[in-house]
């Protein structure tokens, strides 16, 4: 059962006003234009035992994503493919608010919206990942812990899974026998596009990306858009309040732009890190 | 997802005979659930939901109510039987999400700072899905929610665009959503002409994103006429003359 | 009578633009006037309504209430009205300023199970309605048949000045005991009498917003269509005759009918 509630960031009114304001003037709180994103600082391959990893800072949002690959069964009706399996949790750590405990609608939501992007744009060859056809296959799993919860948590996420996914180094399994045996070589992993996450809040009439807690405790609406080689590969409305079709067409439109500046970001770490 | 056969043939006709921008058939019939305040059976081609609706009513647990608004609660399921293989009943991540979703979908539409104190709890069940489960769901709920008599701005209608063979077409079945290239569900508010609820799974260019959501936007127009038909029927009968009294 | 326009309407349809007042169940949005419910949107002189056609009670001050004792705690009642919130009789309405728990026993005067009949006194955004039993009529309901109705069809059973009630009373020889929050008390002398009532009051329930329905009823209760001098000259109020607006402003069906009997 999905329940509303008050958003758990009560912004004082007169905060509220200040942000009006600033907003009028055209200018956010913290200073930045409409469409500006907060600093993001990428850091890779963080977790040594994973098989990839990155901690991503979105200005103050913190996401560490962790790759483990496994061997396992393919999901049913997809027997050529390898599994990619995405998750994320908000640790008690991240605020005053998370809670320990089953994940709550949001932290799904915000797991299956992650996992959408990244399967629907085909960022990895599925295909490349099989062992026995219709029986054993690669699984990935990407695992996202939140640290520090402050705003945008979609696009931090979705950044964490990227970069660990492209800059992870996939053991070469082979079969001896029936069994599976670790060759001890690795590969990079098979990536064909690097999808990329814009979310943007609607104050008013006003449409910013990569909104702060404290912009996301004010928002009349959410809009989470994620681009790849082609075009759009999974969108997402979040939060109680609408859009009128032409924000969303021009949000669409900034996305893409927007997109295309983190994707070259996203792919000089890949080479670098 | 890239498609592996034709979902389109020679002839413009998708897999279940309908052109590119035929909506399936939709029936709606009003106050189906005797106990309920408010419900809702909908048809949506082989899609059949049922929408109740209790409420206003008061909030269990106490300390749950919220001092100046009421507290809107939703839950989207799947009964067993609705699908293809055997679901299990207990509720499932999709159906976590589908339910926050619905329920941002209908928010804007409901008045709730007029019951304070209060909860209104909406219920979609659905008995048998056939894609674009969520669209019908949202569009029976917010029957339900009017025949319930309570306050709303607008009405919510929801249907779904989506691209198969490269087209953009209008209300995606279920082998279209499985096979197909994207699917785009939408709900809005006709008369307020904002949009409460998109979503998008596949992949779309610039211009085949426009496309489908005016398209989807039109379809819930569409929809939007067959649940005031429904509420009309139910309520006024065949009581035409104040039907036709215009200002 | 004055020029007053009505149309059906759901939620979102436009009634009027321009500067009428909006009233119940009615917001303005810019220059027009919209709906809120599923009702019939009367426009008049003092502004735009609509007159719902269904929705659980919302209790309003000044109302009659039928209720049903639920619970005590050492100061109040508590009352079920048939509504999302729940009622308190407090103890001092009953007992006085003077009342003590040691002294004055609550169970014994009004029992869980107990209906009442009572005015709602305060209600607002942030408290619950609080009850009193003070007047004439009110107080506990000591025997009769319950039943209970959307609230939105109290005016209809009412009718113009009482009209609709009263002819199902005298055709069944029963009192009839009406709740603003839908909850009937039919008191009679004999059974069948008491029956009839009933099913006259679900009629009108149920057909409430249809042209005509008087005369069903009246073919119901095998009631004569020429008025007797009795029923012209029949003043006494109904119980559950409700202050506000509502009773006034019918349904057009209702006054149609009206016009017709009167000739």
């Amino acid at each position: 059962m999905s329940s509303s509630r008050r958003s758990t960031i009560i912004v004082e009114h007169l905060r509220r006003q200040q942000m009006w304001d600033s907003l009028a003037r055209g200018k956010r709180l913290d200073g930045r234009d409409f469409n500006e994103q907060r600093p993001l600082e990428i850091e890779v391959n963080v977790i040594k035992k994973a098989n990839g990893s990155a901690r991503v800072k979105l200005g103050d949002s913190e996401v560490i994503a962790g790759v483990k690959v496994e061997t396992g069964e393919p999901f049913e009706g997809l027997e050529n493919k390898g599994a990619l399996i995405v998750s994320a949790e908000v640790l008690p750590t991240a605020s005053p608010h998370a809670e320990p405990g089953p994940p709550d609608e949001e932290v799904i939501e915000l797991a299956r919206v992650v996992d959408r992007g990244i399967r629907e744009s085909e960022m990895i060859d599925l295909e490349k990942l099989v062992l026995v056809p219709g029986k054993i296959v690669y699984t990935i799993f990407v695992d996202c812990s939140v640290t520090n919860a402050d705003g945008n948590l979609f696009d931090a996420t979705s950044y964490a899974v990227v970069t660990s996914l492209l800059t992870a180094k996939l053991p070469i399994l082979e079969m001896q026998e029936g069994k599976v045996v670790d060759t001890g070589k690795t590969q990079p992993m098979p990536v064909t596009t690097v999808p990329v996450s814009i979310t943007a809040a609607r104050i008013g009439d006003y449409v910013l990306l990569d909104p702060s807690s404290e912009e996301e405790g004010c928002m009349d609406a959410r809009i989470t858009i994620d681009t790849a080689d082609e075009g759009f590969c999974a969108i997402q409305k979040g939060s109680t309040g609408s859009f009128t079709v032409e924000q969303l067409k021009k949000a669409a439109e900034t996305a893409r732009i927007k997109g295309e500046e983190v994707r070259a970001r996203l792919k000089e770490l890949a080479r670098n890190g | 997802m890239t498609q592996t056969r034709n979902l389109i043939d020679e002839n413009g006709k998708r897999t279940d005979g309908r052109g590119i921008d035929d909506l399936r058939e939709v029936k709606i019939t009003v106050g189906t659930v005797k106990n309920a305040d408010g419900s809702a059976f909908i048809e949506f081609g082989k899609n059949k939901i049922l929408a109740a609706v209790y409420g206003p009513r008061e909030v269990h647990p106490k300390h749950m109510a919220q001092s100046d608004r009421c507290v809107l609660r939703c839950r989207y399921h799947m009964s067993p039987f609705s699908t293809d293989t055997r679901k299990s009943p207990a509720p499932s991540r999709r159906e976590v999400e589908i339910s926050k979703v619905m329920r941002e979908a209908l928010e804007p539409a409901v008045m709730l700072e007029d019951y304070p104190r209060a909860a209104i709890d909406v219920f979609v069940e659905v008995l048998q899905s056939d894609g674009g489960s969520r669209c019908a769901g949202i569009t029976a709920a917010s029957v339900a929610l009017a025949d319930a008599g309570i306050n709303m701005r607008d009405l919510v209608a929801a249907c779904a665009a989506g691209k198969v063979d490269e087209k953009i077409v209008l209300d995606i079945n279920d082998t279209e959503d499985k096979e197909g290239g994207a699917d785009m569900p939408v709900a809005y508010m006709p008369r307020l002409e904002q949009v409460t609820l998109l979503q998008l799974d596949g992949n779309l260019t610039s211009n085949q994103f426009n496309e489908c959501i005016d398209k989807a936007v039109g379809g819930c127009k569409m929809v939007y006429e067959i649940q005031k038909q429904a509420l009309m029927q139910k309520y006024f009968g065949n009581e035409t003359e104040l039907k036709e009294e215009q200002q | 009578m004055y020029d007053v326009k009505r149309r059906y309407v759901i939620p979102g349809d436009k009634i009027a633009e321009g500067n009428f007042r909006p009233l119940m169940n009615v917001v303005k949005a810019g220059n027009a006037l919209i709906a809120t419910r599923i009702g019939i949107a009367e426009t008049g002189r003092d502004g735009v309504k609509v007159i719902p056609l269904s929705g659980v009670y919302i209790p309003r001050v000044n109302d009659l209430v039928i209720g049903k004792i639920v619970d005590h705690s050492s100061l109040s009642w508590e009352v079920d009205i048939n509504s999302c919130f729940s009622a308190h009789l407090p103890a001092q309405d009953v007992f006085g300023r003077d009342f003590s728990p040691a002294r004055d026993d609550m169970g014994r005067h009004f029992a869980t199970g107990d209906m009442i009949t009572a005015r709602i006194m305060a209600f607002d955004r942030t408290r619950d309605p609080t009850l009193t039993v003070q007047d004439r009529d009110l107080g506990k309901i000591a025997r009769g048949e319950v039943l209970k109705i959307s609230a939105t069809r109290v005016p209809r059973l009412i009718g113009k000045r009482g009209s609709m009630i009263q002819t199902i009373e005298q055709a069944t020889q029963t009192r009839v005991l009406i709740g603003q929050n839908g909850i009937i008390v039919v008191t009679g002398r004999t059974p069948e009498g008491i029956k009839l009532a009933v099913r006259a009051i679900k009629m009108v329930e149920e057909e409430a917003h249809t042209a005509n329905l008087t005369q069903r009823i009246k073919v119901l209760l095998n009631v004569p269509e020429t008025p007797t001098p009795q029923q012209e000259t029949q003043s006494r109020a109904p119980i559950g005759a409700p202050k506000s607006e509502e009773a006034e402003s019918t349904i057009e069906g209702v006054e149609e009918e009206l016009e017709v009997d009167e000739k």
